[in-house]
Formats: C-alpha cells, sequence, structure tokens
C-alpha cells in the first residue's frame, strides 16, 4: 500500500519549491506588477501636464529656474509605500494560504524574499531606464523631474543602485513588521512600535544631552547619498533574518 | 438505511432481496463494491463488507479480474434461508401470542384464510 | 495496514485553555476518517497541530513517518484548506485553481474543472465577495482535485445546499474508490456523514472519547423507553451513557442489547428505539441537541 502512494507521487525539489512561493506571490500580476505602473504612468501624465502648464506660463528664460526646484519633486516615492503594503500583504494573507498548500515556513519566506529581490530588481531597472530618458530629454522636453528627483542620485548607476536598495528596505522592513503581526497580532505590533520610538527618542536624547548632533550631520556628510542609502541595506538585512526567526514559530490565526 | 443495524448487513440484505427478486439473476455479474458504495452513498469499505458476507455464504462468487457474480442455486438457497428467518421471527412469535389468547389452531388458520379474502 | 498518523500523548494549551489534552491515536492508510466533535472542542487545533501549523507542547506526532513540523517531505503530501482559511487579498476564484497544481503533485486539472461547473463557481470572481458556501465549495474542490495522499476536510459543507452536499458525497466517493488516498473529514453535523466513513475518532474538550469503527460504533447504544420505574428495573446495574425523564417517563440510553435482551424488554413493555451515530455523540458528550447543532 505504502509503495503505491510512494511510486504515484512525485515530490519537489527545495528550487522548485522556492520557485513556486515566487509564482504564488505573483499569481495575480495585476496587483504586483500590472497596477504600479499603470498608477506611475497616471502620475507621470499628471506631472507632465502641469510641467506643460508651468513651462507655458514662466516662459522660455525661466525654465532652467523652475526646473531646479523641480529637482525636489517626490512624484514617484509612493510607489515605495505600496510596495510596503505588498511586502505585509503577502506575510499576513500569502503566508496562511500557502500553510494550506503544505509550503514550509522555511521555503515560504526564502520565496517571499525572491519574489521581493526580483520585484525590486524589476522596478529599479524600470526607473532607471525612465529616469536616463527623463535626463537625455532634458525633462521629457520640459524640465520636469519625476525618475531624476535629487535624492535619487546623480547618475544613472547611483540611480539603479539608490532604487534597488530602496525597495528592498521597503519590502523587507514591511514583511518584517508583518511577521510581527502574524505571531503576535496587533498587541506586538504597538508594543513594537512603542520599543522602536522610545529607542529613537532616547537616541535623540542623548545626543541633544551631549551636544553630539553634528556627529550625526557629519555622518551623512562623509558617507553621502549613495552611501547612507548602502547603511539602509543593514537594517534590511537584519529585517531578513528576523522575520524568518519570528515567522519560524508563527501559526496563522483566523 | 435503517440506524439500528450495520451497514454492511444491510447491504447484504439489499442484495439478497435482488436475487430472490430475480433483478440479479444467477451467473449474472453484480455491480462492483465502488457502485455498490456510490449507488447507496456509503464507505467502500462497507459495501466489501456486505459483498464479502455473501461470499463467505457462498451466494457470490469471485471471478478473477472480471468481478463478482451470482452463485448457481444462490436464489433457491436464498428463499430456503429466508423462510427459516420468517418462521422463527414471524410464526414462533404468533403462535406464542395465540397461544396466550387461547386461539386454536384451526381458528388461527381461518383467521388467516378471511385475512387473505379481504 | 500502514499507519499514515501516529499521535502519543499530545497536548496543546492556550493559556488556560486545555484544546488538545493528552491524545494518541493512529491513522490507517487509505480509509475515511471523521473527526467529530462540536465546535471549539479542539478539532482545528489539532488538525494545525498535524499538518505543521501549529506547534505541540507535550507528546509526538509521527505523519508519514516524520514530524511534519517545518517538513517539506511531509507536508507536500498533505492537503487542509481551512474552513476560515483566508487567502491573498487579491484573489479571484481563478486564482486558486492556477496555483493549486504548482503545489499538489498529483492534482488533476480536468476533474477540477469538472468539479468548479459542479458547484457552479464564478472563476472570475473576487475570493472576499464570495458566499459561505462558495468559500466551502472552493476548499472541497482544492481537497478533492489535489488527491494529497492525506486529505483533510474542515466542516467542508459550511453553507453549501443540500444538492451541492450530496455532490460532494458523490465526488468524494467516487474518487476515493479509484484513488484510494487517507481522508479525514471534520465536522459537527454528524448523521449526514455517518455512512461515508470508516472510522470515527470524536474530540470533546481536548480528549479523544471514541476512537473506532464506524461499523462498530452503530448499534453500539440503545434508547429504552418507558415508564419510569420499569426503565429502571431493566436499566438495572448496566452502563447509561444518557438518561432523560419526562413526568413518569423515562429514556435512557445505553450500551447495544442482544436478540435475548431485546426480547424480554418489548416483553417487559418498553420500547427501543435505534440511537444514530449523531444522537451517540451528543449523549456522550452531555450536550443537548440543539446546542450541538448551533455550534457551528
Amino acid at each position: 500500500m505504502t509503495t503505491a502512494t510512494e511510486t504515484q507521487f512525485r515530490a519537489a525539489g527545495p528550487a522548485g519549491r522556492i520557485l513556486n512561493v515566487v509564482r504564488l506571490n505573483v499569481a495575480n500580476p495585476w496587483t504586483t506588477i500590472i497596477m504600479p505602473w499603470l498608477i506611475l504612468g497616471i502620475i507621470f501624465l499628471a506631472n507632465l501636464t502641469i510641467w506643460w502648464i508651468i513651462f507655458n506660463s514662466v516662459g522660455a528664460d525661466n525654465v532652467a529656474d523652475v526646473s531646479d526646484g523641480l529637482q525636489y519633486s517626490g512624484a514617484s516615492t509612493w510607489i515605495f509605500v505600496y510596495m510596503t503594503v505588498v511586502a505585509i500583504q503577502a506575510i499576513n494573507l500569502t503566508f496562511p494560504f500557502a500553510l494550506g498548500y503544505g509550503v514550509t515556513r522555511r521555503d515560504f519566506w526564502l520565496g517571499s524574499s525572491v519574489t521581493f529581490v526580483l520585484l525590486s530588481a524589476m522596478y529599479a531597472v524600470g526607473m532607471t531606464i525612465l529616469s536616463v530618458i527623463e535626463e537625455t530629454t532634458n525633462g521629457w522636453g520640459l524640465g520636469g523631474h519625476m525618475f531624476t528627483a535629487v535624492f535619487f542620485g546623480d547618475t544613472w548607476l547611483q540611480r539603479l543602485f539608490i532604487y534597488f536598495v530602496a525597495f528592498l528596505f521597503f519590502f523587507f522592513f514591511g514583511a518584517a513588521i508583518a511577521t510581527v503581526y502574524v505571531r503576535w497580532r496587533a498587541n506586538g505590533v504597538t508594543l513594537f512600535f512603542v520599543v522602536l520610538a522610545a529607542l529613537l527618542i532616547a537616541g535623540a536624547a542623548v545626543l541633544t544631552l551631549t551636544g553630539n548632533w553634528q556627529v550625526i550631520g557629519d555622518f551623512f556628510a562623509r558617507t553621502g547619498l549613495v552611501g547612507s542609502f548602502a547603511w539602509s541595506l543593514v537594517i534590511t538585512v537584519i529585517s531578513g533574518f528576523a522575520g524568518y526567526l519570528i515567522l519560524r514559530r508563527a501559526t496563522p490565526k483566523n | 438505511m435503517d440506524e439500528s443495524r450495520p451497514i454492511f448487513v444491510q447491504i447484504a440484505e439489499q442484495i439478497e432481496n435482488d436475487i430472490i427478486g430475480g433483478a440479479l439473476a444467477e451467473e449474472t455479474q453484480v455491480p462492483s463494491t465502488n457502485e455498490f458504495a456510490a449507488f447507496y452513498r456509503i464507505n467502500p469499505a462497507t459495501a466489501l463488507k456486505g459483498v464479502n458476507l455473501l461470499v463467505d455464504e457462498g451466494i457470490l462468487y469471485k471471478k478473477r479480474g472480471i468481478g463478482m457474480f451470482v452463485a448457481d442455486g444462490a436464489q433457491g438457497r436464498l428463499v430456503t434461508k429466508r423462510r427459516d428467518q420468517f418462521r422463527a421471527e414471524f410464526v414462533r412469535p404468533l403462535l406464542m401470542e395465540a397461544a396466550k389468547l387461547g386461539i386454536t389452531s384451526t381458528q388461527l388458520s381461518d383467521m388467516i384464510r378471511k385475512e387473505e379474502q379481504q | 495496514m500502514t499507519a499514515v498518523i501516529e499521535v502519543t500523548g499530545l497536548s496543546k494549551t492556550f493559556g488556560s485553555i486545555r484544546a488538545v489534552d493528552d491524545v494518541s491515536f493512529t491513522v490507517e492508510e487509505n480509509k475515511i476518517y471523521g473527526l467529530l466533535g462540536r465546535n471549539g472542542a479542539g478539532k482545528t487545533t489539532l488538525m494545525q497541530l498535524l499538518t505543521g501549523q501549529d506547534f505541540a507542547m507535550k507528546g509526538d506526532i509521527r505523519v508519514f513517518g516524520e514530524s511534519p513540523v517545518e517538513n517539506a517531505h511531509v507536508l507536500q503530501r498533505i492537503s487542509f484548506i481551512k474552513e476560515s482559511q483566508r487567502y491573498p487579498d487579491d484573489f479571484r476564484v481563478k486564482h486558486v485553481f492556477k496555483s493549486a497544481p504548482w503545489f499538489f503533485a498529483n492534482w488533476d486539472a480536468e476533474f477540477a474543472e469538472r468539479l468548479i461547473g459542479d458547484f457552479r463557481l464564478p472563476l472570475n470572481q473576487r475570493i472576499k465577495k464570495l458566499s459561505r458556501g462558495q468559500l466551502s465549495s472552493i476548499g472541497v474542490i482544492v481537497g478533492l482535485a489535489s488527491r494529497a495522499p492525506l486529505t483533510f476536510f474542515d466542516e467542508p459543507y459550511l453553507g453549501l445546499d443540500a444538492v451541492a452536499r450530496q455532490t460532494f458525497y458523490d465526488r468524494l466517493l467516487e474518487d476515493y474508490a479509484q484513488n484510494p488516498r487517507t481522508v479525514i473529514l471534520s465536522t459537527h453535523l454528524i448523521d449526514e456523514v455517518a455512512n461515508l466513513l470508516e472510522h470515527v475518532l470524536v474530540i470533546d474538550q481536548g480528549r479523544i472519547i471514541i476512537d473506532q469503527d464506524a461499523e462498530s460504533l452503530r448499534g453500539t447504544a440503545t434508547a429504552v423507553v418507558g415508564v419510569a420505574t420499569a426503565v429502571d428495573a431493566f436499566v438495572g446495574t448496566r452502563e447509561v451513557i444518557h438518561r432523560d425523564r419526562v413526568g413518569g417517563l423515562a429514556s435512557v440510553t445505553i450500551a447495544g442489547l442482544d436478540a435475548t435482551e431485546r426480547a424480554a424488554a418489548s416483553a417487559a413493555g418498553l420500547e427501543l428505539t435505534p440511537v444514530s451515530l449523531q444522537q451517540l455523540i451528543i449523549r456522550r458528550t452531555n450536550t443537548s441537541e440543539r446546542e450541538f447543532e448551533q455550534s457551528a
């Protein structure tokens, strides 16, 4: 009897199992791929209209000044928040569903991590390509800045790096918070943020009392934009490991 | 299905009734266990138990690789068995009750005849 | 017979509640089991422990000979869509049936399609918008079409109408006959499924109170009804499962009787009525019938 079941059953290997979790995470590509690009497109068109209006009202002579101001555009920052939500939903809802499909927590976390890295890469590459077009067309011919905002770096390579690292941060940090929720529900998340806020306030107090704010300023000045983003990888990696450790003993509740 | 008795016994009785009534003729194939299970909405293991009961009694026999068949002479044997049961379950209590009420066997057969004419 | 599940001394508590309390049992391969009991009796917790979704505090669980916790080798052979299963927020019905084959090696797409037709599931509907019955039918279809060597059905027919429930029983028996596998049917509505089961496990307040072959369980109890004094005299020192009294009348459920005892009972002017599996369980778990049916 046992042998019949054994021969009849084809088990998936570790790589196959992880790949299946990736596929599960993007089973409805509308949410993870199509929708974000669509929103990005709509915001871009809205911006284009605004730039065009400004361009026509200030006259060609002042375009350079306006363009400088537009460098601080935050038009594409929402996408990072959106991806945080994607990560939270994956852990909060796809996780209990995947367990029903007989997925282990380890495979789920690894598969979701691969999903986050792949999505980060896709959006980083896509947005970098758009930034290069933006640059070469002198802001779509209107001096606009959406993908070349000043905090994304100066060269396409810097932008690629910053985009990628920022996406990774928002995915993994969001996912880690969600694991706290899945394991300890709302109380756990509240406690987490209370502790985080306490630590930040305590840190700020120490800096203020010792008059050491300058140290922080110096640090960022020294490490620069790219370096500062690189440091976020520390939090991203910690989130990646902490999230797994928390999820490893979590039971989906109803 | 009757709640008080094992289902496999009831399945066996169902098949017996079909054989007695001629719906399942001798030397013809009976439905498979799974077909019985599906028809009566019961567990296949239960249906198998019912069928095996009849195999043990020699009412059904197995043809290797084909299925279950009604044995030669099964109908006759079942009728004999049911007549014995009838005597034990109905006639004996009937006579006991009649004796209690002082009904003689002549009176009893008269009553039966009258009942038949109605 | 091979044991698919072996549980010894298993316990799980939530605070002061003993959800599963020192439980031991085995589940044999290729049988249909009923895991029966009231809501809150510990059925779902037990199934979550068996599928590695929850963690035991004491005791040992072997599924296919190994611990199920974080064990891909074991979990890949299990299908367990909970009654309260949560789905990804953006999922439509079609996404479930698109993704299921990736995880179940034995998945039968044709069978799934036929079942989707049987249950009239709207493929393009968002899962969030489904009715209770439609949600149940997703669990039923995944459970059937996955053909997992160990399949759990958790309250599979909540919200399903009579026709859909019959469809479920028919398809289950039909497919089980062709592709034997171990099935654990968890429910608190017992009468409808009683005939499908080969073995019955009844859980009450975290303990297994019945672990018996379904056929041998049938007829193990009889209700003796009549004038209280006569009933009491007949029952004597027999073990009483349940006792009801209305005025001078009594109905006492006792262990099954043989032919001579039955004859003695009717000679004493007592009425004997059969006790269904559901009634037997209700009486053994000391629950009123109404309470039991409403515990969903």
